[in-house]
C-alpha cells in the first residue's frame, strides 16, 4: 500500500494534514516534493516540525518521478505533498492514470482567480489541471477528510 | 517588542488573521532598518500586514526571528518563504501545548483547591499567577530563541522538543481531571450526595462528552439551560 | 454605578480574550471572582465562576462563536445573581450565563469581521507605521465597547428574567447547584476525550479520581 494521498497545499505540512488526513488515513510518512525547499535545509526544518510524529522527507520533482514506482510497492503508507499545481502536474505527467489528485488549500495571490473558498487558481493551473484529468487523474477538491468533495469540473466552471 | 506582541491579536480577522498586528509588533525593527528610506519602510509594513497565522504565544518565535533576518538584511523571498514555513508549526504546537494542555492544566487545578475549600480569592489568584509565569514565560523564551537563532529557528525549536512537553504535562492533566472529577462526586455537598440518580446523570454526561468530543458540548447546554427555565416557569406557575 | 462598572470590566475582560494580552483573566473562574469582587460578593461570585470555568474547560479563545464567551457569560450570571438571595438564584444566574454568553461569541466573530473590513481598508489606503498604530486603536476601541454594551445589556435582560422567576424557585438551594454538575461532567468527559480517550491513561485517571473522591471525604 502505497501512497495514500496526492495534495496540492501550500501550507505543506501543516494541523488540516497532519491532524485531519492524518487521523483518517494513518500516513506512516509524508514527502514534500518541492525543487525549492528540497535544496534547503533551514526550511526543511521548519516544515518538519508540523509532523511530530512519522517520517518526513522532502525531494526534489526529478528524484520523485524516480521514486513513485517504490514508494506505490512498499508497506509503508506515503502522503505526498507539492505546494502548487505546476509540480503536481510536472510530479504525475505521463502517469497520472488512476491517480486521486486532491486540491487541499492554494490562497489567494497575484494573478490567482477565486475557485472555491480555499483555492486560487491560475490560468496556467487551469490548464494543468485539465491536462492532468486528460491523462486519467481523477482531480477534486476538498480540504478535510469530512468536508464535500468539489470535481473538477465544478472548481474550473465559470 | 514583548510588550507590543501582546497586541499581536489586536485586529484579529478571518482574512490576514495575525499579519497586521505582526507588522504591529515589528514597527520598531521595521523603522530602524529602512531609518533612510520611507517608500521600503512602507512596503515593508504592507508585506508582514499580510496573512500571517500561528499561536498568539509562540507567534514570539517567528517574530524575533523576523526581526533577527531584518536587521541582517535578508531579502524578502527569504523572509516571506520563512514566515509560511514556520506557521503552521507554531500554531499546531501553540494550540497543543498552551490551549490544550496548559491552561486546561492550570484551570483544573485551581478548580481543585476551590473545591477542597480554599477561599475563591486564593484560588483565582492562584490560577492567574501561574499560569501567566508559564504565558510569559513563554513568550520571552520564543521571542529571544528567535533573535538569537533567525532564520534557522527550525533546529533550535526540534531541540526544544514542545511536544514532548505537552505530552509530559497531558499525563498530569489526566491525573488532574480525575482528582476535579472525584472531588465533585465526592465532597460533603457535591453530586454523591443528591442520591443515585443525579450521580448517575452525571456519569451518563461524562461518557456521552467522552464519546462525542465537542459535539456533545452545545445540546448539553441547551438542555441544562431549557431544564433550568422550565423549573423556573413550572415554579410560578405552581 | 455598579452596572457601569460591571459593564466596564466586560469590556476589559473581552479585550484579554483575544485582543490585548491574553493573560486569561477572561477565564470565568477569574472574571467571576472579579465581578464579584466589584459586586460586594466575592464569594458567590467565586462559586458561579467556577461552576462556569468547568463548563467552559473545552473552549479556548480560538473557538470563535462555538462556545459562549466565558467572560461575559461570567460577569453577566454574577451580576444577575446578586440581588436575588432566593435559592434557585446561582443556577438561573449560571443558565443565563451559558445563553448570553453566546450572544457574546456571535458578537466576537462579528468584530472580527469588521476588523476584516477596517484592515482591507488600512491596505488599500497605503500602509504606513501611523495608519497601523491607528488600526489597533481603532479594532481595539470598538472591541471594548463590544464587550460593555454586551455585558450591560445581559445584565438587564437577566435582571429582568429573573425578577420574573426566582421567587418562586420550588427546589432547594443545594439541590439547585449540585444539578449544575451533571451538565459540567459533560465537559470534563470531551477534555478527557481530546487527551485521546478514556483508554490511552485510564489508570492516571483512576488513580486521580479515587485521590479525589477519597481527598474530598476526609479532608
Amino acid at each position: 500500500m502505497p501512497v495514500v494521498l496526492y495534495r496540492v497545499d501550500e501550507r505543506l505540512i501543516h494541523g488540516q494534514v497532519v491532524v485531519g488526513w492524518g487521523h483518517e488515513l494513518r500516513p506512516d510518512r509524508y514527502i514534500v516534493v518541492d525543487d525549492a525547499i528540497a535544496e534547503s535545509e533551514w526550511e526543511q526544518e521548519l516544515y518538519a516540525l508540523g509532523a511530530p510524529q512519522g517520517e518526513v522527507g522532502f525531494v526534489s520533482v526529478a528524484d520523485a518521478r524516480d521514486r513513485l514506482d517504490a514508494w506505490a510497492t512498499e508497506a509503508a503508507r506515503t502522503v505526498l505533498l507539492t505546494r502548487d499545481i505546476a509540480s503536481m502536474r510536472s510530479l504525475l505527467d505521463g502517469r497520472s492514470a488512476g491517480v486521486a489528485v486532491n486540491l487541499g488549500g492554494v490562497h489567494a495571490g497575484s494573478d490567482r482567480t477565486h475557485a472555491l473558498e480555499y483555492l486560487y487558481l491560475t490560468e496556467r493551473d487551469r490548464m494543468d489541471l485539465r491536462e492532468l484529468e486528460r491523462q486519467g487523474a481523477v482531480v477534486t477538491a476538498r480540504n478535510l477528510p469530512d468536508a464535500q468533495q468539489v470535481p473538477l469540473d465544478t472548481i474550473l466552471a465559470p | 517588542m514583548l510588550f507590543r506582541s501582546l497586541l499581536i491579536q489586536g485586529a484579529w480577522n478571518y482574512g490576514t488573521m495575525l499579519g497586521p498586528g505582526f507588522a504591529f509588533t515589528l514597527l520598531p525593527v521595521l523603522r530602524r532598518v529602512h531609518a533612510e528610506d520611507p517608500a521600503a519602510l512602507a512596503s515593508s509594513i504592507e508585506r508582514h500586514a499580510e496573512h500571517f497565522n500561528a499561536h498568539p504565544y509562540l507567534a514570539s518565535v517567528a517574530l524575533g526571528a523576523v526581526a533577527r533576518m531584518e536587521s541582517d538584511g535578508a531579502d524578502n523571498e527569504t523572509v516571506r518563504r520563512f514566515k509560511t514555513a514556520l506557521r503552521g508549526p507554531l500554531g499546531g504546537l501553540g494550540d497543543t501545548l498552551v490551549w490544550a494542555t496548559w491552561l486546561p492544566l492550570v484551570a483544573v487545578g485551581a478548580l481543585v483547591l476551590y473545591w477542597f475549600g480554599v477561599p475563591g480569592w486564593v484560588a483565582t489568584l492562584t490560577f492567574v499567577v501561574v499560569y501567566n509565569v508559564g504565558h510569559l514565560g513563554l513568550r520571552a523564551w520564543g521571542l529571544r530563541l528567535g533573535l538569537e537563532a533567525g532564520r534557522d529557528v527550525g533546529t533550535r525549536l526540534t531541540e526544544a522538543d514542545l511536544g514532548g512537553w505537552a505530552r509530559r504535562l497531558q499525563h498530569l492533566l489526566v491525573l488532574g481531571l480525575g482528582v476535579l472529577s472525584g472531588t465533585i462526586l465526592g465532597a460533603p455537598d457535591g453530586l454523591g450526595s443528591f442520591g443515585p440518580v443525579v450521580a448517575g446523570l452525571a456519569v451518563v454526561g461524562f461518557v456521552a462528552g467522552l464519546v462525542g468530543g465537542h459535539r456533545a458540548w452545545r445540546p448539553a447546554a441547551a438542555v441544562m439551560v431549557v431544564v433550568i427555565a422550565l423549573i423556573g416557569a413550572w415554579g410560578i406557575l405552581s | 454605578m455598579e452596572l457601569f462598572r460591571l459593564s466596564m470590566l466586560g469590556g476589559l475582560l473581552g479585550l484579554d480574550g483575544t485582543a490585548v494580552g491574553q493573560f486569561m483573566i477572561s477565564r470565568p473562574l477569574v472574571a467571576g471572582w472579579l465581578a464579584g469582587w466589584l459586586a460586594g460578593v466575592p464569594e458567590l461570585g467565586a462559586t458561579i465562576g467556577a461552576i462556569l470555568e468547568l463548563y467552559l474547560l473545552v473552549s479556548f479563545p480560538t473557538g470563535g462563536a462555538r462556545f459562549p464567551e466565558g467572560s461575559t457569560a461570567a460577569v453577566v450570571a454574577v451580576a444577575v445573581a446578586t440581588p436575588f438571595g432566593g435559592p434557585g438564584a446561582v443556577a438561573l444566574a449560571v443558565a443565563m450565563g451559558l445563553v448570553w454568553g453566546q450572544v457574546g461569541g456571535w458578537s466576537v466573530t462579528v468584530q472580527r469581521r469588521v476588523n476584516g473590513r477596517l484592515v482591507q481598508r488600512l491596505l488599500e489606503m497605503g500602509s504606513s507605521s501611523g495608519g497601523l498604530i491607528r488600526l489597533h486603536l481603532v479594532t481595539i476601541l470598538i472591541d471594548f465597547l463590544r464587550g460593555a454594551v454586551i455585558t450591560s445589556v445581559g445584565i438587564g435582560v437577566g435582571r429582568f428574567a429573573l425578577g420574573l422567576v426566582e421567587a418562586g424557585w420550588p427546589l432547594s438551594k443545594e439541590f439547585s447547584v449540585g444539578a449544575l454538575y451533571m451538565g459540567a461532567a459533560v465537559s470534563l468527559g470531551i477534555l478527557l476525550h481530546d487527551l485521546g480517550g478514556f483508554r490511552r491513561r485510564r489508570v492516571l485517571f483512576a488513580a486521580g479520581l479515587a485521590l479525589g473522591i477519597v481527598g474530598a471525604r476526609f479532608l
